[in-house]
């Protein structure tokens, strides 16, 4: 057997290996329901803007709680342990990532999507004309 | 709207614009057909000569077009010309001029062109040394040029009911991209501002990474351009030695373009790391790794014949991979995987051309002609330098498929969720996670590989006479590189075996290229650079470790590290109460206090390392900061600041302010929310709230409030409160206090922000105090000069005039006749003289009240009778009497006097930055080795 066939073998083989270990490394989103005692998930969903945020910074400045209404409509609380994020009541889309534990998702992750900054903006007029 | 002669545009930037765009397209096209000709004819020589002649004239034509159109773009950026689209988008009045640069690449089309831009740079020199292989080498050039110019290129082409658009020129009108009403004003452009630049990339990072990257990106074409020539040539020897200086220039620009992006991430962005597998930072590594491939099997191939079908390979997808990230980060389909992609632009079928085109015409090829490259026949023998680098290219291959195929996975959601809509598209649960996991092995075995195949040589050569110094030196190295690591391991700590065989074999690394340096040095210094390259990267490694790893936050009590705490136990972050020390990890830390530079606020964050006697060992400041939008509506970002040490970086980074400091929206919350309680309370008494005792020590109307002084008031009330915090066990005076001024009221409202309280004066205070005039119940008098009277038990007494008075509610105009009574108030206690004025102003008589704050007296001089010598006054006095006092007391303030921190200790992450330093110093050394050795054998 030729050198180059082992190597090729070799690497073959590593590599199925390394598709199948890393296979679990990903998922498609959870939704509530399928979070619970499911070790850590990714959810997408919405802020469920009818309910309460909170946000204490004077006493604990890792916990920012909100509620996520998820794709299937279940609305449950939420605890970022993270201060709160920066224009997080403009989000569209939200996908946290962490454990659900006694009906709150405790979250360490979490990326927003937001309106493009700068799209479909009114051009700015200077200050002083703001009346034309 | 077409017919308006609109006011003060300079159309001719974009005729001139839309001229270079057409011309540098055409002149491309023609370059690349003439290129193509003059291979396809290389028979012929003459004929061959002329075409290729054409082809470099063509594209000196479309470089000075690009060049024409950038110089223009330029210009009307430089110039504010708002009337053009992109101009409008990137620059803005208080821009400063410094970051026209920036506001120039930060849009996609301004990266195009200094992508092009670069391309027509490397050209000059490409087409300089190239000699047979110009023709080939430039037509790619040249067809590259096109497919980037139809991204500016901005035509449509009518398609049935739409419009096909091809490109998006820099150079479009405003108004023809937007319809807006303003644009019926004919002077529109003397109503508009500019966007701006995006505050977060307002910093001289954003000067040097993109051009730096874009000239890494622009070289890789070099090694494809060559690789597809020999193809083409059917030549797969001669394209070897002319360009592998051009991979390692290549090698080392893509290299430190990289380095300064995790630079600016790590030093002035709030990432907090220097790495992060973004699928942006993914794309550019992975091209680079590939030509890191193929300059190892390029060398092998020089050396020994050995290995060429894989030089052409890696070659080829090293630049078709920049092409590829070109399309992730361009065309919006990374989504929300990625914190920092361009914003879509609508180009995405224009970006798989151009993948296409260079992947199916290189690997098209190559396929071709691929039985035709010959290997030695024998295999490589097993103790050879060749051999194993070849093992280590494929290492490298396995390193950049598994990135690029984790990276791709929203692209692989796209096309089956093209294929079946309910398709759910997949995600990494948690990337670094997972990049880390496989790539620490690739580079255990890097590092091993790169220590051990420096001492092999080329065919196996004298192997019989090596193979003892070999052994003999191997156990020498591990046994070593264990000891450094253990004697490492006292200060880093290495967790798990994993972590251990990484530490042991970047040690290896290290140490078994340093002595190849040391050995080398005397005879072949020059060579010396491999070793060098070779040192950086196990270096490198080792860093990653050592501060990734092992960083500590200051701003939390335990050690971080995911695998021993739970996630949510790791608290990053804490508050820190301005003018409260904190006292973490050994240090003292204290947010002094804060101040405005333009934009910015710095946040001034004392530190005092501790020794175990609470001694101060050390103090310095760190100035972490916040950035506000460009409208000062809320703030946009946040930058950290750094305290460098050769041991160890101090990261400080603020994330998070009080809200009502984050915006104008949540101020004007917080404001609104705020509930006042009305209080009436008599002189001495006591009230209690939120744990202080506040007594009402008098009232005064000469207030000492330094906010008030601050003003000119015309009168005002101050009352002083002895406040007793039983919490803090502190005392103090509080003087909430109200001031009018030009019919305003001004509340100088009293905060105790620990408490949460805020006091101040109710309004109805002022108006028992300050009797409104229609509600005053005055008094006449008429007396002649030297004369008295008396009034509420003070004396009253005339004592002649001031012929030109003055006074705060008096405007003297000219025609005005007016006389100022100097009256003298006394009761013996107190003694005051006021000026009442009379004035007669367009013959109509009018007074100046004049007003006594210690006796609340309101004097009008009301009258002149000239045939008695008579003057007459009104005189009231307001309810100096009623001893009350009204407060308004809001509680349960949120307080805004603190910052949200994050402080970390990166240890040795020198190692990671002056390893990877040390590995581009050594590729860009190689790079003018093989230069030098080129022209020396020329």
């Amino acid at each position: 057997m030729s050198r180059s066939l082992v190597i090729s073998l070799v690497l073959i083989i590593a590599g199925i290996a390394v598709f199948i270990s890393a296979s679990k490394d990903v998922s498609t989103y959870a939704n509530f329901k399928q979070a619970t005692n499911n070790g850590k998930v990714k959810i997408v969903g919405t802020l469920a803007k009818d309910m309460p945020m909170k946000y204490d910074p004077q006493n604990t400045p890792n916990e920012f709680e909100f509620f996520l209404n998820d794709n299937e409509g279940v609305v449950k609380k939420v605890i970022l342990h993270q201060p709160k994020p920066q224009d997080f009541e403009m989000s569209e889309q939200i996908v946290v990532t962490g454990e659900m534990q006694d009906d709150v998702f405790n979250a360490s992750e979490i990326l927003m999507k937001c309106p493009s900054k700068y799209k479909n903006e009114e051009i700015e007029l200077k200050g002083d004309v703001s009346g034309l | 709207m077409n017919n308006i002669s609109y006011i003060g545009e300079h159309l001719w930037v974009g005729q001139v614009g839309h001229f270079a765009i057409i011309l540098g397209f055409v002149s491309a096209l023609f370059s690349a057909f003439c290129y193509f000709v003059s291979t396809k004819n290389r028979a012929n020589i003459s004929e061959a000569e002329s075409w290729k002649r054409l082809g470099r004239l063509s594209f000196i034509i479309h470089g000075t077009m690009i060049i024409t159109l950038i110089s223009v773009l330029f210009f009307a950026m430089y110039n504010h010309y708002y009337e053009y689209n992109y101009v409008f988008a990137h620059v803005s009045e208080d821009l400063p001029l410094k970051y026209i640069l920036s506001a120039f690449w930060e849009g996609q089309e301004g990266s195009f062109l200094l992508w092009m831009f670069w391309h027509i740079v490397l050209s000059i020199f490409v087409v300089r040394s190239a000699g047979k292989f110009e023709a080939p080498v430039m037509f790619i050039f040249a067809i590259a040029q096109l497919l980037i110019v139809s991204m500016i290129l901005g035509i449509h082409i009518p398609w049935g009911e739409d419009a096909i658009r091809i490109g998006s020129n820099p150079t479009t009108l405003l108004r023809q991209v937007n319809e807006a009403p303003i644009f019926a004003n004919a002077d529109y452009l003397s109503l508009i501002k500019g966007r701006g630049l995006n505050p977060l990339l307002q910093n001289y990072w954003m000067t040097i990474h993109p051009p730096v990257l874009f000239l890494g990106f622009a070289s890789t074409i070099v090694p494809f351009a060559y690789a597809f020539a020999g193809l083409w040539l059917n030549d797969h020897k001669g394209w070897l030695k002319q360009s592998l200086h051009w991979s390692l220039f290549s090698a080392g620009a893509l290299g430190t373009g990289i380095l300064l992006g995790s630079l600016w991430a790590y030093v002035a962005l709030s990432f907090g790391g220097y790495w992060a597998w973004d699928p942006v930072e993914n794309a550019s590594l992975v091209p680079w790794i590939l030509i890191i491939a193929g300059i190892h099997v390029h060398i092998v191939s020089q050396n020994s014949g050995y290995s060429r079908r894989s030089v052409y390979f890696f070659y080829l997808m090293s630049f078709i991979m920049i092409l590829y990230s070109t399309f992730l980060t361009r065309s919006g389909v990374l989504g929300d995987t990625s914190a920092h992609a361009f914003t879509e632009m609508g180009l995405e079928t224009q970006l798989i051309l151009l993948v296409s085109f260079f992947t199916v015409a290189g690997l098209g090829l190559f396929i071709y002609r691929y039985k035709e490259i010959k290997n030695p026949e024998k295999e490589e023998e097993l103790p050879s330098r060749e051999f194993w680098m070849f093992i280590g290219a494929l290492i490298l291959l396995f390193s950049a498929t598994l990135i690029t195929i984790s990276t791709s996975l929203p692209v692989f959601n796209k096309i089956m969720a093209y294929f079946n809509p309910a398709y759910e598209g997949q995600v990494i649960q948690d990337p670094v996670e997972h990049f880390n996991k496989y790539q620490m092995w690739i580079a255990v075995f890097i590092a091993i590989l790169s220590g051990l195949t420096m001492f092999l040589r080329f065919g196996g050569k004298n192997w019989e006479m090596q193979r003892r110094k070999f052994f003999k030196k191997l156990p020498i190295y591990i046994s070593i590189s264990i000891l450094i690591t253990l004697a490492t391991s006292m200060v880093i700590n290495f967790y798990a075996w994993q972590y251990w065989v990484l530490g042991i074999s970047t040690v290896f690394g290290m140490v078994s290229n340093f002595d190849y340096i040391i050995e080398k040095f005397r005879t072949k210094y020059k060579m010396s650079w491999a070793a060098l390259a070779h040192f950086g990267f196990s270096m490198m490694i080792l860093g990653t470790i050592t501060s990734g790893l092992n960083q500590r936050h200051i701003s939390t009590n335990p050690f971080v590290f995911r695998e021993i705490f739970t996630e949510n136990d790791v608290k990053k972050y804490v508050q820190l109460i301005k003018g409260q020390p904190l006292f973490s990890q050994g240090y003292l830390i204290t947010y002094v206090n804060d101040s405005l530079i333009d934009r910015e606020r710095h946040y001034k964050i004392n530190f005092q390392k501790l020794n175990d006697s609470m001694e101060v060992v050390e103090d310095f400041d760190l100035y972490p900061n916040s950035i506000y939008e460009n409208d000062f509506s809320k703030v946009a970002a946040f930058n950290p600041d750094t305290k460098h040490y050769f041991g160890k970086d101090i990261f400080t980074c603020v994330v998070s302010l009080p809200p009502s400091l984050m915006s104008l929206e949540e101020a004007r919350k917080v404001e609104d929310s705020i509930k006042y309680i009305p209080r009436l309370l008599a002189i001495h008494d006591t009230f209690h709230v939120e744990g202080l005792i506040i007594k009402v020590d008098s009232i005064s109307f000469n207030p000492v409030n330094s906010d008030y002084n601050n003003h000119t008031h015309e009168a005002g009330i101050e009352v002083v409160l002895d406040v007793e915090d039983t919490k803090l066990d502190k005392k103090y005076k509080l003087y909430p206090a109200i001031g009018f001024e030009d019919a305003l009221l001004y509340q100088y409202q009293q905060p105790v922000i620990e408490a949460g309280v805020r006091i101040k004066l109710g309004e109805k205070m002022l108006e028992r105090y300050f009797t409104p005039d229609d509600q005053m119940n005055y008094q006449d008098f008429t007396i002649k000069n030297g004369d008295s009277f008396t009034y509420k038990g003070y004396t009253f007494s005339l004592d002649g005039f001031d012929k030109a008075p003055t006074h705060p509610n008096y405007n003297a105009e000219a025609g005005d006749l007016a006389l100022g009574a100097k009256l003298s108030v006394n009761n013996g206690k107190m003694y005051e003289t006021v000026l009442p004025i009379y004035v007669i102003r367009d013959k109509q008589p009018m007074s100046v009240k004049s007003y006594s704050p210690m006796t609340g007296f309101h004097i009008r001089f009301s009258n002149i009778d000239p045939e008695k010598e008579t003057f007459s006054f009104k005189i009231a006095q307001d309810d100096r009497a009623a001893n009350f006092v009204e407060l308004d007391i809001a509680t349960d303030i949120p307080r805004n006097d603190y910052v949200i921190l994050q402080a970390t200790i990166f240890p040795a992450i020198n190692l990671f930055w002056v390893g990877s330093i040390l590995m581009m110093i050594g590729l860009l050394l190689g790079a003018r080795d093989r230069y030098i050795k080129l022209k020396t054998t020329k």
